[in-house]
């Protein structure tokens, strides 16, 4: 017993050692291969845009006959011949309308919500959330044929009513927030208001949303990014090509330059320049928002 | 008198009406209309005629829609697997200690999620144009290929190809929401274990694995809603040889607002839903017997 | 920078709303139209998917000062469903609409569009190009849309090329050198060895459905689907100019076949009239560069149709519109800006002897267009002739590739086919 028994201690501490003693040799080799992953990760994540960037300075002949390596002349010439057929800045800016229009109504009513699902009892509340959490389910294109055909009815088509207006109903918005009232309000704040005769909605504006800022601004960007990608409904809704956002733009560029590569990558530069730029000043504040909001959500 | 908490707590209704009242009219009735619709002929060109259930007759006979949704799932799949474990590996990787430029690193990781799926469908279906992409100007500058490679004239390389933009477009954001799930696991687990010994081998598949394996399950379940919608993408990079990248939501679309088969696109839409229910409710069942078991 | 971004952002606001806003009110502007009926006066819409009209409008309002003509392009493949949805809403419904050959059957054989017919345009297609009129028709006959242009093709050729690989430059020569698909093989049976795989005769097996598409039957006869036994001929033409390297395997319209006119790697291209704008003219280097020979029988490719709403409220102008678009005075005008063909065959005549555009140099180009557009027969175009011709397209195209039997492509082909139109008997 007793010299198995040290037997196993014996080859135990003698692996301990060797992992050990082999860790330290290898972790120069190990660090090396982690950083080699990461670097080529980070590469081929950026090349694409790299290659879009390069190959968008270029005449159509030279983009289909060489491999492009280093920037051209001819983004002018390319830009140009884009500009001519679609307002691909006026998509930009409709873009950027739509978006910030819906976000502001997704969190505004997402947040009224939740707190009123978080911080009141009123009959049915439970089925109502429930009822809330099950919409969640629905796949985003089960309405789709009909809510072409009721905005219709509305005299709602070709406006972005049909854009805007359906960001007040956001079930994983509500459940979010109701989840943050639940944790960051605590309800001594609103006996607090209350006794100092605020209006119920005056608690809201005044006491809950600046609590609960940090979590709009998780909200937020998932918010952001959902709609500024939206391209199905806009697409069916809006005729005017003034008016299109830019995904539907991106999408009439392909169709429309079939042939001319070199206005096609213009297009796509600007659809992503923009987003590069805003993305790489807050990088920080959207990655932890994202990691926050995964966690929560 | 009533006492004022109960007074207040009409206030909660109204704070959620809002809600139900957007939900109501954008939500509800144009799905109620669409099932309406789904029992209808309608091109467009004239008023609806009521047909019963030809529309899913139709549809049960329908070869292609079958194959969308193989080739959905197949996407799915292709996509799905690689995607979460490259994810998994860049978080653990990015939650060591001895890591700099972690904060570049997640941010470069990310960054092909905020672009358009559009955007990136017409820029990937560029990249890899036979004639014109630089993919094969690439593989023939290294010497790899003789001649372009004609990628989207092949069932499975299409099938790769578009996989693989969806995969490039959601590993990042995987990966955050798995460095969330890491962080949250205690500093103190991670302490015992090296003070009892462990490489970091063990502390990964035994300690780190099995408390992420929520985090997993929740990535996974939502991946199933969004995975067998794929559409945007996709779309830009076309129906691939013999209808191999075409996407159950790519056939709706086209059935109904390209060949304005307005009625039977609702059909579609509504045979859709059903199978999204349907895979949901296997991988919730699923998940289920999992945390059972443990 | 926080501060600047947000006044930015504001800004950026500020002007979508307002731009947002004021969208088209444009459509319902003018009512009230009726004047003498000398005076042409009265505000037009027009959607077209075609940048060239703004010039046609342009030329309109030259014509007719008190007439304003607004044009909104909308470029790209989405046209035809905004173009359904807004004449379904009928709210902003311009008072033209354009529509491209290959699905103005739907839209001439609904309520939207006009009978032009009882307007009186049978007397405006009396000297046109009988495939150009036939097409515009309902199918009970009456005229429901008209174009100004038609679109034939023919092989262009580099000069240099063909004197190189064919021996000559001489349109009449080649022509007599490529009269049918069999002569077509052999010669590219040659380049190919000539060129050391380098040089290909066409750019496309694609090319024969082009040419033949239009000289068969309609595909569908009294809801049953017929295969004319042409095709199959066809279809093993295809696979012989494939599988002998007779193309450049560079499909109609991508990247590379554009490249390919340019570059020289294909020395017969078939290409319609108004592709003129795939050539590099950089610097006018592309001068007295090419020829034009016939394709083994004439073929046209596209067409820009345009119909009257049936609700417009400006019929009367738009109907002058239309007269004016088929006028010799209008063809005339585009023909020599723009060098696109004429729908009426007396344009045609008129500068048989006399048209020449710098790329083709000295050549009558007119003539083997005028040759080929006018044995093109006429026929309506009906529900299912161009969608099933896609899909024949594609079946047969992947059939060519996989070296598929005949008799397997059809089998695929009717599968296709009934999926789309369960209506259809396909046995």
């Amino acid at each position: 017993m007793k010299a198995n028994d040290s037997i196993v201690e014996k080859s135990f501490s003698f692996s301990k050692k060797k992992t050990k003693k082999e860790f330290n040799s290898k972790s120069f080799l190990g660090k090396f291969a982690v950083y080699f992953l990461l670097i080529a990760v980070a590469f081929t994540c950026l090349l694409p845009f790299y290659s879009m960037m390069v190959t968008s300075s270029h005449a159509n002949s030279d983009i289909a006959r060489k491999l492009l390596l280093v920037p051209g002349s001819e983004f002018i010439e390319n830009y140009k011949r884009l500009i001519d057929t679609v307002p691909i800045w006026r998509g930009f800016v409709n873009t950027v309308f739509i978006t910030v229009t819906s976000t502001v109504l997704n969190l505004y009513f997402s947040a009224l919500a939740g707190y009123g699902f978080s911080k009141y009892n009123f009959k049915y509340k439970n089925l109502l959330f429930l009822a809330v959490l099950g919409t969640m389910m629905i796949p985003g294109q089960l309405g789709i044929i009909g809510f072409f055909k009721l905005m219709d009815s509305f005299q709602m088509l070709n406006t972005y009513w049909p854009l805007i207006l359906p960001s007040i109903s956001n079930a994983f918005g509500i459940f979010f927030m109701k989840q943050m009232c639940d944790s960051s309000i605590p309800t001594e704040i609103l006996e607090s208001g209350r006794i100092d005769g605020c209006g119920e909605l005056k608690i809201f504006h005044r006491l809950v949303l600046p609590l609960l800022m940090p979590s709009l601004a998780t909200l937020g960007i998932f918010s952001f990014i959902g709609k500024w990608n939206d391209f199905l409904t806009p697409m069916i809704v809006l005729f005017d090509n003034e008016l299109q956002p830019l995904p539907v733009m991106i999408a009439m560029v392909k169709s429309q330059f079939s042939t001319d590569f070199g206005a096609m990558y213009v297009g796509i530069v600007i659809s992503v320049i923009p987003i590069l730029i805003f993305f790489s000043m807050v990088s920080k504040k959207i990655i932890s928002g994202v990691t926050a909001g995964a966690l929560k959500g | 008198m009533r006492t004022s908490s109960i007074n207040k707590s009409k206030y909660g209704f109204y704070f959620v009406l809002p809600y139900f009242i957007a939900f109501l009219i954008f939500g509800l009735v144009p799905i109620i209309f669409s099932l309406y619709l789904s029992f209808t002929k309608w091109d467009g060109f004239s008023d609806p005629v009521f047909v019963g259930l030809d529309n899913y007759a139709r549809l049960l006979k329908d070869t292609f829609f079958f194959k969308a949704i193989g080739n959905t799932l197949i996407i799915w799949i292709l996509s799905i697997v690689p995607q979460l474990v490259l994810a998994l590996a860049l978080a653990m990787i990015l939650n060591e200690k001895f890591i700099r430029g972690k904060h570049f690193f997640r941010a470069v990781f990310y960054f092909p999620n905020i672009v358009t799926p559009v955007t990136l469908g017409v820029l990937f279906s560029l990249m890899f144009d036979w004639q014109t992409g630089s993919v094969n100007k690439f593989l023939m500058g290294i010497g790899l290929i003789d001649d372009p490679v004609n990628w989207f004239n092949s069932p499975w390389l299409s099938r790769f190809i578009v996989a693989g933009v969806i995969m490039w477009q959601y590993f990042g954001f995987n990966m955050l929401v798995f460095i969330a799930g890491l962080q949250s696991i205690s500093e103190e687990l991670y302490e015992a274990a090296r003070v009892d010994g462990a490489s970091k081998w063990d502390i990964a598949t035994k300690i780190t694995l099995p408390l992420l394996r929520p985090v997993l399950l929740f990535t996974f379940i939502t991946s199933v809603i969004g995975g067998l919608q794929l559409f945007d993408a996709p779309l830009m990079l076309g129906n691939g040889p013999d209808n191999s990248t075409l996407t159950m939501v790519m056939y709706l679309f086209q059935t109904a607002f390209q060949r304005f088969d307005y009625s039977y696109g609702a059909a579609i839409a509504y045979a859709i839903f059903i199978i999204i229910l349907f895979f949901s409710l296997i991988t919730m069942k699923f998940s289920k017997m999992n945390k059972v078991e443990q | 920078m926080k501060k600047w971004i947000s006044v930015l952002l504001a800004s950026v606001l500020v002007v979508a709303l307002f731009a947002g806003c004021s969208n088209s009110e444009s459509a319902n502007a003018s009512n009230d139209k009726k004047g003498d009926s000398n005076k042409v006066e009265g505000k037009l819409t027009i959607w077209t998917f075609f940048g060239q009209v703004e010039d046609m409008a342009k030329e309109f309002e030259k014509k007719y000062p008190d007439a304003e003509v607004e044009v909104k392009i909308f470029p790209g493949d989405q046209y035809q469903t905004k173009l359904l949805n807004v004449l379904q809403t009928g709210r902003d419904v311009p008072d033209i609409f354009d529509l491209e050959r290959a699905y103005i059957d739907k839209f001439i054989n609904s309520k939207y569009a006009a009978n032009l017919s009882d307007m009186g345009a049978e007397a405006l297609l009396k000297d046109y190009v009988p495939y150009v009129q036939a097409l515009g028709r309902d199918s009970k006959g009456d005229v429901r849309a008209v174009s100004d242009h038609s679109s034939p093709g023919g092989f262009w050729y580099i000069k240099e090329n063909a004197k190189k690989y064919l021996g000559t430059d001489n349109p009449d020569e080649i022509s007599a050198m490529v009269d049918s698909w069999d002569k077509i093989i052999e010669l590219g049976k040659k380049v190919n060895k000539d060129s050391n795989g380098k040089v290909h005769l066409i750019s496309h097996y694609g090319d024969v459905y082009n040419v033949e598409a239009y000289h068969e039957k309609p595909w569908v006869k009294d809801g049953k689907l017929t295969i004319a036994n042409s095709w199959k001929k066809n279809y093993e033409i295809q696979k012989e100019i494939f599988n002998n390297d007779v193309d450049a395997k560079l499909e109609f319209f991508s990247a590379g076949w554009g490249n390919a006119i340019n570059d020289g790697s294909v020395v017969l291209n078939a290409m319609p009239a108004w592709a003129g704008f795939m050539v590099d003219n950089k610097d006018n280097s592309a001068n007295d560069k090419y020829g034009l020979a016939k394709t083994p029988k004439g073929f046209y490719m596209g067409g820009t149709y345009r119909s009257i709403y049936e609700k417009s409220e400006n019929k009367e102008l738009a109907y002058k519109f239309i007269e004016f678009i088929t006028s010799e005075e209008w063809q005339q005008h585009n023909l020599e800006t723009t060098g696109n063909m004429p729908g009426l065959l007396s344009v045609y005549e008129k500068n048989l002897e006399t048209f020449k555009t710098p790329m083709f140099g000295e050549q009558n180009i007119l003539k083997p267009y005028y040759e080929s557009v006018k044995e093109i027969p006429g026929m309506k175009s009906d529900k299912y002739g161009e969608e099933v011709l896609s899909k024949w397209r594609k079946v047969a195209g992947q059939g060519i590739k996989d070296n598929a039997d005949i008799d397997e492509v059809i089998k695929d082909f009717k599968k296709e086919v009934q999926n789309s139109f369960p209506e259809l008997k396909v046995d």
